[in-house]
């Protein structure tokens, strides 16, 4: 219906309408991926080198007489927070926190949730059984309660912030590796792998993991905005990231304190927030689109 | 109900799904109502589940840094009286038999007692469920409210205009943390405009207006991602739906109105797609009113639970984990159990 509707227009307009059409689909898919992409590789290049190119002031241990100064003082383009420091400087090493924290994360769970999936699925019978009921607890905690749980626990620190993000982390990812193995193992080049004599961990490693492996990079690529955003969350109620040592989560939650006045100060670093999350957001939805060949 | 053919229904989770594949009926060879049947089997599958939660909450809270005995009996207290508190606590048990005390208590009605306030647990939660659980359902209701009329609008002419604004302006919304809108929100309505307060609970003994004015900044910032959420699920799954469902062509060429094909053929199988995320939100859902009661000073559940890890309440802290989970565990079997209320394949088993 749809196919036949498609074709009854291409063929009742010029060609050159069609021709063009066809370049712009092109042209768009290159450029949904490609700005998205350049947002996430831009922010990190203003997070991690931007502090020590641009001629900005620490983060902390600013003058407190020099505080709440509006955007555009000289030598602050944001201006200075209610404690006098550089609101720049505070929101490009708060990035770094943050993609940080979102990076070790994603990676953790990628590892550690990929490989208990993948054993999951490749072991099968009661180990499988176990491995998904245990994981089925985790899954069924609110991931923010159970953070500020182990947060509580370990104490806030950035390693620690880590820790307790990837608690929720891995049993998603475990799913995802175990339904792909699953899919994967069925397929004749692993039963033509074990028949070679191949061991199960050298299957498991060398066979199955790289054919599973791009989905679960993608799955990652979805949790990025959703670990940043529970990092700020977790900063801002202050399990997270340590004061004064800024996060976006807690400059947003020292802003709070006096919104009234200096409303700004909670608009920059949300709107930081923003940026990341949507442009991960992006990437990942429409690299998950064009490998899933829509 | 029985016109509609369901041949497209998304899969359905777990064992339902996996039974319905094979054409069997869930309850497998057992006669009776079946649908009783699922429910009783679904729910001795989470009792097990929810004991392990209990038991991995106990865990936490064990971990947990600090002595709550000695934060009870005080800081100048001597190491007797620290004694002495920790006796009359019942910390000087091991754990695995405070455990079980404490699961017998909590199954017979006896939470024990907040070590901050003194009262009772299951009076404080009986003050504090309502106003969370008043959050929850708003949010509920406005998300749903929100996702349904424009998930249908902008699948009626997908890649149109509407269906444009909604993806990119969804997108965006999808992107804003729930603790970043609840201050966009205070500071536009109550800072700016004046019109709503900016913190604080208001009881609906005092009045329903004031009530709903009290909560209509923290149920906005809920329910809005939520809804964004939602509506780009179902206005995908209804796009596909009328893309390539046979059932559709059947409709279109017996000469039905595409409002009516949407409606009553389209969304009656993609609701079950909704349901499944309606159902696995549900966890984030309760868990998201942590950190919103805190922004906005309500005295609910989750604010209960911070100011209990805080303090290192673990009678409160325990009950009110568990709860969150609870909540959500019985949220997916509510979905399991809806699937067979609603796919008669599942209902009468075989196809």
């Amino acid at each position: 219906m749809a196919v036949a509707d498609t074709t009854t227009r291409a063929l009742l307009s010029p060609t050159i309408g069609v021709e063009r059409s066809i370049r712009w689909a092109r042209i768009r898919k290159r450029l949904v991926i490609g700005v998205p992409a350049a947002i996430v590789v831009l922010l990190f290049a203003a997070c991690f080198v931007g502090p020590y190119v641009l001629p900005l002031p620490a983060p902390i241990g600013g003058d407190v007489l020099n505080s709440s100064r509006p955007p555009g003082t000289p030598g602050h383009p944001l201006g200075t927070d209610v404690n006098g420091n550089d609101v720049l400087s505070r929101l490009l090493h708060g990035g770094q926190a943050s993609l940080i924290v979102a990076v070790a994360v994603n990676a953790i769970g990628l590892i550690v949730g990929g490989l208990i999936g993948a054993l999951s699925a490749y072991l099968g019978g009661k180990a499988d059984t176990i491995i998904m009921r245990a994981l089925d607890v985790l899954i069924a905690f609110p991931s923010l309660v159970l953070t500020i749980a182990i947060a509580q626990v370990l104490g806030p620190s950035l390693p620690n912030t880590i820790l307790a993000l990837s608690a929720f982390s891995i049993p998603g990812v475990a799913r995802v590796a175990r339904s792909s193995t699953l899919r994967v193992t069925s397929m004749p080049f692993v039963q033509a792998a074990a028949l070679g004599g191949s061991p199960w961990w050298r299957t498991l490693l060398f066979h199955i993991a790289p054919n599973v492996l791009p989905q679960l990079l993608n799955f990652a690529m979805l949790g990025m905005g959703i670990v940043i955003v529970t990092e700020g969350a977790l900063s801002f109620l202050g399990l997270g990231i340590p004061a004064p040592a800024p996060s976006w989560g807690n400059m947003i939650y020292e802003g709070q304190q006096s919104l009234s006045a200096t409303p700004l100060l909670v608009l920059w670093p949300s709107l930081a927030l923003l940026l990341a999350v949507l442009s991960f957001n992006l990437l990942g939805e429409n690299v998950r689109d064009e490998m899933s060949g829509r | 109900m029985s016109s509609v053919p369901v041949e497209r229904a998304p899969a359905p989770p777990g064992e339902v799904r996996e039974r319905a594949e094979r054409g069997e009926s869930p309850l497998g060879r057992l006669t009776g109502s079946p649908l009783v049947r699922l429910i009783v089997r679904r729910v001795l599958v989470a009792i097990p589940l929810l004991l392990a939660i209990s038991v991995l909450v106990f865990v936490l809270l064990e971990a947990m840094p600090g002595d709550p005995a000695r934060n009870q009996a005080g800081m100048d207290a001597t190491e007797e009286e620290v004694e002495a508190v920790r006796k009359s606590m019942g910390l000087d048990r091991p754990a695995h038999e405070r455990y079980l005390s404490w699961l017998f208590g909590a199954l017979t009605g006896d939470l024990g007692r907040s070590s901050v306030s003194g009262l009772p647990v299951s009076q404080l939660l009986a003050e504090r469920m309502p106003v969370t659980f008043e959050l929850v359902f708003l949010a509920f209701v406005i998300s749903l409210g929100i996702a349904l009329p424009v998930a249908m609008l902008a699948a009626r002419k997908p890649g149109g205009v509407f269906d444009r604004i909604v993806m990119v302006g969804s997108m965006t919304l999808l992107a804003v943390p729930n603790y970043v809108l609840a201050l966009l929100l205070v500071i536009v309505f109550a800072v700016t405009l004046r019109m709503l307060p900016s913190i604080g609970f208001t009881p609906i003994e005092v009045g329903l207006w004031p009530n709903l004015q009290s909560v209509i900044l923290p149920t906005l910032a809920l329910a809005i991602p939520l809804g964004c959420f939602y509506a780009r699920f179902l206005r995908g799954d209804l796009v596909e739906q009328m893309n390539s469902a046979d059932y559709v062509d059947t409709a279109r060429a017996k000469g039905l109105g595409p409002w009516r094909i949407l409606w009553q053929h389209a969304f009656r199988n993609s609701s079950f797609g909704l349901l499944t995320i309606v159902g696995l939100n549900v966890g984030a859902l309760v868990g998201g009113t942590v950190i919103i009661e805190q922004i906005f000073a309500m005295p609910g559940l989750g604010q209960l639970m911070l100011q209990g890890v805080g303090a290192r309440d673990t009678a409160v802290v325990q009950i009110c984990v568990f709860i969150f989970a609870a909540v959500a565990v019985f949220a997916n079997l509510f979905v399991d159990v809806m699937y067979a209320v609603l796919d008669p394949r599942i209902r009468y088993g075989g196809r």
